[in-house]
């Protein structure tokens, strides 16, 4: 998944980041690795944009080392780094033309003005907005001033690219097309990049690795589908995605008794029997289509209501005889009108064992 | 967290960073020169005999007890609560006339109501001379009273006060929620009981906040209380027949010290208004848009018609009275009034002398503050210095002119001070200047900068682009606008201030508006109408030369339009 041999582009060493008594970032280690898209991906005051704006050194950690392509940038300024940046604003000069907006970095670096010109051409071209040069932010939609404020930062060739919810200011339609332009651009460069962003649906589609952060500490690494089908934490289990969650108790190994019945789950995480447990299912699991009653974790349940969500409907489900946990379940349209589903009728589901995520009971 | 934790990191400055700081600590300095250390050595000269041995509260003491000292106290604070219960009621109505009704012209009236700032104090003073004064055309009106006294400065500074009134009363009535009044008519409430649950509680704040304001700005002006006081003796002209007449230093001093007390009360209470005004207006407040009501906007209009036109009229007494040959017997008109030379050795040279004062204010200040509030806004780090230099460039608000005048008097005039060298020069003036207009000046472009996007300058940073680069190619012409009120505010000031430079200027700088001081006391009050009128005209012309000239911005760059 992009992660090339050889060592780290970026290696984050125990970073600790306090404002005044509150901890922002606690004790977080990570690497990145060259041509990576890593998205760090958290509910806001998780510290994922702090964690970011240390990186770039705009606001430097209390302690811990960065470690930037071999060099200690640990304590450097940011205008000491090598990174380009987009920020959730944009932060678009608003009195200069997208041209003097592009050009910004190339004219101080003693570029001649027909080679920035010709970069800057280059760079409005890759971000798809060849016409725009002469324009003023103010006249460019969001989603244009965006790609102008990616291709500002792309226009030193920096070795990293940072995006702090580069998106999050877009409405629904421009987010998920400028989404898979990110993407390709990102491909094609091959630039390193680290994204914020508290929309789990983005990080999924975008990156390579996610990196799941709560409270200042880092929950889980993993790529989108780690993530999704292997949950490390409840908490992780809960932000991405849709979750049922289950109160339990190990009965033994390899089971549990969930409101009374017996469940067999494939991997308990080495809980031993008798402690307290929680199992997690994704809705879309839970089997619904030819369940023999009596089959292996097996339920007969009654519809309460459904939720129409386009291309599928989302069920509330009530164990039938009163004994057995409530659901939520998907069924595919044409499921529902196989099956005739409507509030009220019942039906054997079944929550099949390797798809049971088990996790002790916190507290 | 795990056992040993890692080493803590120091942030390495860059040079941007350091070259902020370096700025940063010399803003500290200019202020302390200019605003803390003069202030420092008035309060400790106000504890002191005039050998300057220390005395404690002696000379407080002996304040109190002079009979003929301690009476102004009192007349300043009936003056200056006299004019706060006239001032407020009226500008409160034609400040909702301008925000909450449909008259027509409002532009006109907003102008009409501001004419008094173009003008230094002493011009209302000197129109009711003409009108009222022993001369005066009107003055059966009195009843045979004298204007001179507590009804002259009362009634001039009315005029005087009111578009700071109607300025500040205007902004606390434009923040309202249209939803609340579509609530309160939805709930039946009657007119009345909107006005009285809806409106004058949001308008709370914003009336405190003018009658304190009002009430400082009595109790510390100079002009009006010099030329109609007579034997009315306030605070204000006390501190100078105190230093002035007979040279005493400490009682002025001490009159000093204590005309800060009611300005610090004023501002601190401002303070504390400010900060609950914020909440007031949610971001998702939907404006209120008037609608018509034709008797109420027709009395509106009436009442600022009256109020409009009687500033008008007491602007323009003054302005005819200065081409008039001998006021009341002969009306011919004339231009020999303004032939400044035979009132003042000057002559027109004090007008120059104010152009040079108020230019140099206006360009050296617009730079000054315009940098000191980029680097407490804008610098990283050094949160100590940025405080500092913050909380420094908030003094002068709460600092009366006649105080901070006689401060300068004090501290460059303290023996081995080197900076002794520019009492009485021009330059003293301009600093004194910069620095008694300092805090809305500051306030101003610190606003402009909390405008901008907080991520330039990072942006900046990653682009390897120098932090001076990004303050004259972007910084500086998006605030151009702000940048302009600043000059404009500051040199207007320049042009009509007394208070502070009073005690500071020599006979070759001497500005207008204290030539008008001299000549009125002279006994040359059609001389000094006339210098009166020359500044009205110069401030109005520099206002007009703003309005086209941001009329102009905004058609020029087209990056401003939306």
């Amino acid at each position: 998944m992009g992660v090339s041999g050889g060592p780290p582009y970026l290696s984050i060493g125990r970073l600790t980041k306090r404002f005044g008594a509150f901890t922002a970032l606690d004790d977080v280690s990570l690497e990145v690795f060259a041509r990576e898209f890593v998205v760090f991906l958290g509910p806001s005051g998780c510290g994922k944009t702090t964690l970011l704006r240390a990186i770039a050194g705009l606001d430097i950690q209390t302690a811990g080392t960065i470690h930037q392509d071999g060099q200690d940038v640990s304590s450097l300024p940011p205008a000491e780094r090598d990174f380009g940046i987009v920020f959730q604003s944009y932060a678009l000069f608003p009195n200069l033309s997208v041209r003097d907006n592009v050009g910004y970095g190339l004219v101080s670096r003693g570029k001649s003005r027909a080679e920035t010109l010709s970069r800057v051409t280059e760079l409005l071209a890759l971000v798809g907005m060849p016409d725009a040069g002469p324009k003023y932010p103010s006249q460019l939609s969001g989603g244009q001033q965006q790609r102008v404020a990616l291709a500002r930062a792309l226009a030193i060739s920096p070795g990293l690219l940072l995006l702090d919810e580069p998106l999050s200011a877009l409405d629904a339609r421009v987010r998920q097309h400028l989404r898979h332009e990110l993407k390709d651009l990102q491909r094609k460069l091959g630039i390193t990049t680290i994204m914020v962003t508290h929309d789990q649906e983005e990080a999924l589609v975008l990156a390579d690795r996610i990196v799941v952060m709560n409270h200042g500490v880092i929950e889980q690494v993993g790529t989108p589908t780690e993530i999704y089908r292997k949950p490390a934490s409840p908490f992780v289990a809960d932000f991405v995605g849709t979750m049922n969650f289950l109160e339990a108790m190990v009965a033994a190994p390899g089971t549990v008794s969930i409101a009374g019945r017996s469940f067999r789950v494939d991997s308990l995480n080495g809980m031993k029997p008798g402690t307290a447990a929680l199992i997690c299912i994704r809705p879309e699991d839970v089997k619904t289509r030819n369940v023999e009653p009596g089959s292996e974790n097996a339920l007969e349940v009654e519809v309460r209501s459904l939720e129409f969500l386009g291309a599928f409907a989302r069920a509330r489900l009530a164990a039938a005889d009163g004994a057995g946990p409530d659901l939520v379940a998907d069924f595919s349209i044409n499921l529902l009108r196989d099956l005739g589903v409507e509030p009220g009728l019942r039906l054997p589901v079944a929550l099949p064992a390797d798809r049971l995520r088990a996790f002790p009971k916190a507290g | 967290m795990t056992a040993a934790t890692a080493p803590p990191i120091r942030a390495r400055a860059s040079r941007d960073d350091l070259i902020m700081r370096a700025c940063l600590g010399l803003f500290a300095l200019w202020l302390l020169v200019a605003v803390a250390l003069p202030l420092w050595s008035l309060l400790s000269k106000s504890f002191q005999d005039r050998d300057g041995v220390f005395v404690g509260f002696a000379n407080y003491l002996r304040y109190v007890e002079t009979p003929a000292l301690f009476q102004s106290f009192w007349n300043s604070l009936f003056v200056a609560a006299a004019t706060t219960a006239i001032v407020v009621p009226l500008a409160f109505v034609y400040a909702y006339a301008l925000t909450r009704s449909c008259m027509r012209l409002k532009p006109l009236f907003q102008g009409l109501a501001l004419i008094p700032i173009l003008a230094p104090s002493l011009l209302p003073a000197i129109s009711l001379i003409y009108l009222f004064g022993n001369q005066g055309l009107l003055k059966g009106w009195l009843f045979g009273q004298p204007v001179y006294g507590a009804v002259g400065i009362v009634t001039a500074q009315v005029f005087y006060c009111f578009p700071h009134a109607m300025m500040i009363l205007v902004t606390a009535l434009s923040m309202a929620d249209q939803r609340l009044y579509e609530s309160a008519d939805a709930l039946g409430a009657s007119r009345l009981r909107v006005f009285l649950t809806v409106t004058l509680p949001g308008a709370k704040y914003g009336l405190i906040s003018t009658a304190f304001v009002i009430f400082t700005l009595v109790i510390t002006d100079f002009g009006i209380a010099k030329v109609v006081g007579g034997r009315f003796n306030v605070l204000a002209t006390d501190i100078y027949k105190q230093v002035i007449g007979q040279q005493n230093f400490e009682m002025g001093a001490v009159v000093g010290v204590i005309l800060l007390a009611p300005a610090l009360l004023s501002f601190a209470v401002d303070r504390v208004v400010a900060r609950r005004q914020v909440a007031q207006l949610s971001a998702r407040a939907v404006p209120f848009e008037p609608k018509p009501r034709r008797g109420r906007d027709l009395a509106l209009t009436v009442f600022c018609l009256g109020i409009g036109l009687t500033i008008l009229g007491v602007f323009a007494v003054s302005v005819w009275a200065s081409f008039i040959t001998f006021w009341p017997y002969n009306l011919t008109l004339t231009l020999k009034n303004y032939e400044f030379g035979n009132f003042d050795p000057l002559g027109w040279s004090v007008y120059v002398n104010s152009l040079i004062m108020a230019s140099a204010s206006a360009v050296f200040g617009t730079a000054i503050v315009f940098l000191g509030a980029y680097l407490v806004e804008k610098s990283k780090g050094f949160g100590l210095g940025r405080g500092l230099v913050h909380l420094l460039a908030m003094i002068p608000l709460a600092v009366p002119g006649l105080v901070l005048g006689l401060s300068y008097i004090f501290f460059f005039n303290m023996r081995g001070n080197p900076l002794g060298v520019l009492y009485g020069t021009m330059a003293l003036l301009v600093v004194n200047t910069i620095a008694h207009f300092y805090t809305v000046s500051h306030l101003t472009a610190l606003t402009a900068l909390k405008q901008l996007d907080q991520e330039f300058e990072a942006v900046s940073a990653s682009l390897k682009v120098p932090v001076w680069r990004t303050f004259f190619k972007v910084t500086v012409p998006i605030c151009l606008p702000a940048i302009l009120d600043v000059t404009i505010y500051l040199f207007v000031n320049a042009m009509t201030t007394v208070s502070a430079v009073i005690f500071l200027y020599s006979s070759e700088t001497k500005p207008a508006a204290l030539a008008i001081v001299n000549m009125d006391e002279s006994g040359f009050t059609a001389g000094a109408a006339g210098m009166a009128t020359v500044i009205v005209f110069t401030s109005a012309a520099v206002k007009l030369a703003q309005l086209g000239l941001s009329r102009l911005l905004s058609r020029t760059q087209a990056w401003r339009t939306r």
